[in-house]
């Protein structure tokens, strides 16, 4: 007893006072421990292939939120960043013989270098204009790759590219883990100064350049990061695939992330990671429907809209929990009292 | 071959004009933006190859059923998925795209995946100075005129089109002069939806028919309302021109380059904005608080 | 009211995960998997061909496996590998480990086949790729057998031999015009789709044509999804063309077809049209599309052996349209694999495949031998050639699809004599004829 023994009380007393408060944090600890157990319950090869999946599109989701959703530039072309990661990742690993833990860093490094290429042009551009100029990004360099197929293969995209690990197993918590790294990563940068810089650039640039902030450098860096992350999930993906082709800079990949983030909750991170989570392999269940498939997907995202415009999980903590008047801490929304400084809460 | 590229180029930007005032409109009166326009269009299309190729109906009424119908459908959606989360720019976003997504699947499923076409309302082609230009085309190129020409006189004359224009340049003061202000939005969209119809019928006859259709002049028409300036009818239909020759002249001057039209195109947008950030003609929104 | 909500969201999810994670049927039957694009002509191919093959073995009581008949089961499995690689090799993926096949038949697009390859690789299961002409499918297998001898190309042969086979018909259709027109030489015009596997076509023609006695005037290369091509057919009409060596594969067949037709432009189209090949080409060019040749499989007309009016006219009653190539499933089943386990007289995938590769059998479209490369190594390709498979030259007249090539008593090299039922006389399109006879 005695030392461990008082760290395990501890431990359990800011577990029961911090974590078992609040829904939100009970669902993320199980969330996570359910991810890390996950291979335990089960070894369907298939099942760890879509949340392999998963976990890569939830960094990409998350990845446009920080940038469309906290810095409030909307782009349409996200899959730029992740098709110049995996691009990037492919010929690295194809050319250099590089590992995939080397090539996929210099597969983000690249998507960063991309993410200040279109993060120049877009600095004066707005709302929409923004939208649709960064929807042509994509566009333009497909028709780039088509234009040298020697070098990138083209239609056919670059194939032959080593395993991201030995088992499907380890590639499971590499991925999860990543996911779970990055994601708090980008969680813990809108939590920071910089976050809450972004964050107001997207409701009052005006006002964030009178007070003497320099609004070009912080949107550049929002650029960069948002690229940075997107790249390596470009990069995971291309090594998991073992293919890079031309598909990850289609125009549906970029529609459906935004569809993906807007749907579980914008400015917020967990939000599109949440989404992910639930909507693919959502879409690969409807595989029981195969030409049902997408219409399914298009009629949960239209009725989920109607009744929860501000995303689902926004919605759902809303029910869960209330801000308390006085204190502005969140209480579970059964309370009539507020658990630190006990106003009522209605 | 100039001659070629004036025929191509008039009739290419034809068409992007009557899909991209469409879209400005709704974008400029309500703040829509309408990522399903293009699909609407499809939509007019295929009820046009339903009705001439399995029904047998003449092509002019085939075109009244494919507007009327699409007309009601987009007002329809509007009324149901749109309308309620107009507040909600984001969610409004994917709302449109949702609703493409599921016209393109409803469509896969009824007439799979294989091309179709339309027969031409005037078959045969004549020379011109040498060049064979379809009676088709400049059929298309005519209507266009036409609809446009309607279009602007709707707008410049008419009681209505002054709502329109009001509603467009500042929604809280058009409410103010007692413009019933969601009434002018349901009939914007009436009218936008109308257009794309219209453009269906226009081109349906040029074109091969695939549930897929709507994605690439999506892009293009996109490129020309932000090129002209988004709100603006006058820079919607310049810039469509404008990009219309462009893509034409990528086609003719590079046989090789043909597949970079789009690329092309949308490189041009890309430097205007860089030089003039709203577009054209477009009018520098003020925060809307 | 929220607690029972919770409760039956997690009674929903919970019903999600075990649907998925279910396994698949009893035992007695061999599964096998059939995957490609479902909602396409191609992919329809693939499940009807399969479909034939299974009641064809199962109304015999099945495959004789060692000393029990076992049935055939098939396991549909929409590749959706024109929009999203993604979802097709997940869709093998799911085929291996949910379904639990033993064999595989199907895929299309060739950089999602390359994907697919690689998993069906992983679970060790054969499988038979009918659809994708890329020649690296098969050059992996002899750079390294271990781990691809499980894969076969059921159909087409590959690109480079479709290059072979176009170049025979262009000489041939030349030679006519030639004989029919009085003209001196040919020039031709190559209109290629931007395609990647349209590139190395263009090279060889470039190079190739000259050597047959006729001139190329000029290359283009439309978008292979364009919807008006105007501009490429005033351009080649421009260079004095005589004939179009078309490669597409993709829409713009069509508007290419019907515009030249609308515009009586005065050249012949000869090449590889892959919308020309489907039956509903004719109406979807609105009758502008007579005329024009491609290469192509099966001809309603034409009978290669025995075999292929009795294919051709049970698919026809059955499914209303004449089989494309992807239809191959059906000879992959009913002629590879069926007999290769009866004589291995197991499913084991090592044992089957080792029969299969030195298998030599008819098919409705010919005979089928395994290459090998010039050391001795497998390829698991296909042999081109008489007496194996040729595939035809077919020409759409008056609304039928009517095979012209191989003409009758053709000859290649050293062969011996080809010789198809059904082959009719190419037609030379009456305005041609009209603006050069001035």
């Amino acid at each position: 007893m005695g030392i461990f023994g008082f760290y395990l009380k501890k431990l359990y007393t800011i577990f029961k006072g911090e974590v078992l408060v609040l829904p939100s944090r009970v669902v993320v600890v199980l969330f996570v421990l359910a991810l890390i157990f996950l291979p335990v319950f089960t070894e369907n090869q298939y099942l760890l292939r879509i949340m392999v999946l998963t976990s890569i599109f939830a960094i990409f989701a998350a990845s446009w939120d920080l940038l469309s959703g906290f810095t409030g530039q909307m782009n349409f072309g996200h899959a730029l960043f992740f098709g110049v990661g995996a691009y990037t990742t492919a010929l690295v690993n194809l050319h250099a013989h590089l590992p995939p833990w080397a090539s996929i860093p210099l597969g983000a490094l690249a998507a960063v270098l991309a993410g200040l290429i279109i993060g120049i042009p877009c600095l004066r551009l707005k709302g929409t204009y923004l939208a649709l100029t960064t929807l042509s990004f994509p566009i333009i360099l497909i028709g780039l790759v088509y234009s040298f197929p020697d070098l990138t293969g083209g239609e056919l995209g670059l194939s032959g590219l080593d395993r991201l690990s030995g088992s499907r197993l380890s590639d499971y918590y590499i991925t999860a883990g990543l996911m779970l790294g990055l994601c708090t990563i980008m969680w813990k940068i809108t939590e920071s100064n910089t976050g809450t810089i972004f964050h107001a650039i997207r409701e009052d640039e005006v006002a964030v350049r009178a007070s003497g902030i320099n609004t070009t450098r912080y949107k550049l860096l929002a650029f960069c990061l948002s690229g940075f992350f997107a790249g390596i999930s470009g990069g995971l993906y291309a090594h998991f695939m073992r293919i890079a082709g031309p598909s990850t800079l289609d125009m549906s990949m970029s529609f459906t992330v935004i569809i993906w983030a807007i749907f579980g909750g914008i400015v917020t991170i967990y939000g599109p990671v949440a989404a992910v989570f639930i909507l693919y392999p959502l879409m690969e269940f409807f595989q029981l429907w195969p030409e049902y498939r997408m219409l399914l997907f298009a009629a949960v995202v239209l009725f989920t809209l109607l009744y929860m415009p501000d995303g689902l999980i926004p919605w759902l903590r809303d029910k869960a929990e209330t801000e308390c008047p006085r204190c502005k801490v969140k209480n579970i929304a059964t309370r009539k009292k507020c658990r630190i400084c006990t106003a009522d809460l209605d | 071959m100039i001659l070629d590229i004036l025929m191509n180029g008039l009739i290419t930007g034809s068409t992007y004009a009557l899909l991209a005032i469409g879209f400005s409109l709704i974008f400029g009166v309500a703040r829509i933006v309408n990522i399903a326009h293009t699909a609407f269009y499809m939509v007019a299309s295929y009820i046009i190859y339903f009705c001439i190729q399995k029904l047998g109906l003449h092509p002019l009424w085939a075109s009244l059923v494919a507007v009327i119908v699409v007309t009601l459908a987009g007002l329809v959606s509007y009324k149901f998925f749109i309308d309620p989360i107009r507040e909600h720019e984001g969610a409004v976003l994917i709302a449109t795209i949702a609703l493409a997504m599921a016209m393109q699947e409803i469509l896969l499923l009824i007439f799979k995946g294989d091309y179709l076409t339309v027969p031409s309302l005037i078959s045969g082609y004549l020379s011109i100075f040498g060049v064979k230009v379809f009676y088709q085309q400049i059929l298309t190129f005519g209507m266009a005129l036409l609809i446009l020409a309607a279009l602007w006189a709707l707008l410049m004359k008419t009681r209505l089109g002054l709502a329109i224009r009001s509603t467009a340049e500042d929604r809280e003061v058009a409410n103010l002069m007692g413009m019933d202000e969601s009434r002018v939005a349901m009939m914007t969209m009436g009218i936008s939806v109308g257009l794309a119809g219209l453009t269906g019928v226009v081109i349906v006859p040029l074109t091969t028919l695939s549930p897929f259709m709507w994605m690439n002049p999506l892009v293009m028409m996109m490129a020309v309302v932000v090129l002209g300036g988004l709100g603006s009818i006058k820079g919607s239909f310049v810039g469509a021109y404008i990009l219309g020759f462009a893509v034409t002249l990528v086609v003719f001057l590079i046989p090789m380059g043909a597949y970079l039209k789009d690329s092309v195109a949308l490189s041009i947008m890309i430097l205007v904005l860089i030089i003039r950030p709203e577009g054209l003609f477009g009018v520098r929104f003020e925060e809307e608080r | 009211m929220k607690k029972i909500t919770f409760g039956l969201s997690v009674l929903f999810i919970i019903f999600c995960a075990a649907t998925i994670s279910i396994p698949a049927w009893g035992a007695d039957v061999i599964k096998i998997g059939v995957i490609g694009p479902m909602n396409f002509l191609q992919g329809k191919g693939h499940w009807n061909g399969a479909l034939m093959a299974q009641e064809e073995i199962n109304a015999k009581g099945g495959i004789q496996v060692g000393d029990k008949k076992m049935k055939i089961k098939l396991v549909k499995a929409d590749s959706n590998e024109f929009m999203n690689v993604t979802d097709a090799t997940n869709a093998m993926e799911r085929l291996m480990t949910q379904d639990k096949v033993d064999f595989v038949v199907g895929g299309f697009r060739s950089e999602a086949v390359l994907a697919m390859q690689d998993i069906a690789m992983d679970y060790k299961k054969v499988f038979i790729g009918c659809g994708a002409a890329h020649p690296e499918l098969c050059t992996r297998v002899a750079k390294d057998y271990d781990r691809y001898k499980y894969f076969f190309r059921g159909t087409p042969f590959h690109s480079g031999n479709l290059v072979k086979t176009c170049f025979i018909q262009m000489a041939t259709v030349g030679a006519i015009l030639k004989k029919e027109l009085g003209l001196p030489k040919i020039k031709v015009a190559i209109v290629a789709e931007k395609a990647m596997w349209a590139d190395p076509m263009i090279k060889a023609a470039e190079g190739f044509i000259p050597k047959m006695g006729m001139e190329v005037v000029g290359v283009w290369r439309p978008s292979a999804t364009a919807t008006d091509v105007t501009a490429e057919l005033s351009a080649t009409q421009r260079s004095g063309a005589q004939m179009i060596f078309t490669i597409f594969s993709s829409s713009v067949g069509i508007p290419f077809a019907r515009q030249a037709g609308e515009l009586k432009v005065p050249a012949v189209q000869v090449g590889i049209n892959v919308e020309a090949q489907k039956d509903g080409f004719y109406e979807a060019t609105q009758g502008y599309g007579n005329y024009v040749e491609t290469l192509n499989t099966y001809c309603r007309s034409v009978e290669f052996n025995e075999l292929t009016k009795p294919f051709i006219d049970t698919y026809v009653a059955k499914y209303g349209e004449t089989p494309t190539y992807t239809a191959d499933t059906y000879a992959a089943i009913v002629y590879g694999l069926a007999p290769s386990i009866e004589k291995a007289g197991t499913i084991d995938s090592d044992k089957v495949l080792s029969v299969l590769e030195d298998s030599v059998y008819k098919t409705p479209s010919g005979v089928v031998k395994y290459t090998k490369t010039k050391d001795g190594k497998h390829l698991h390709d296909l042999t081109w050639g008489p007496g194996y498979t040729t595939s035809l030259g077919a020409q759409w007249q008056d609304g039928k699809l009517m095979g012209t090539w191989p003409t009758p008593h053709w000859k290649y090299k050293d062969s011996p004599e080809v010789n198809y039922k059904g082959i009719v006389p190419y037609k030379i399109p009456p305005w041609v004829i009209d603006y050069y006879k001035k």
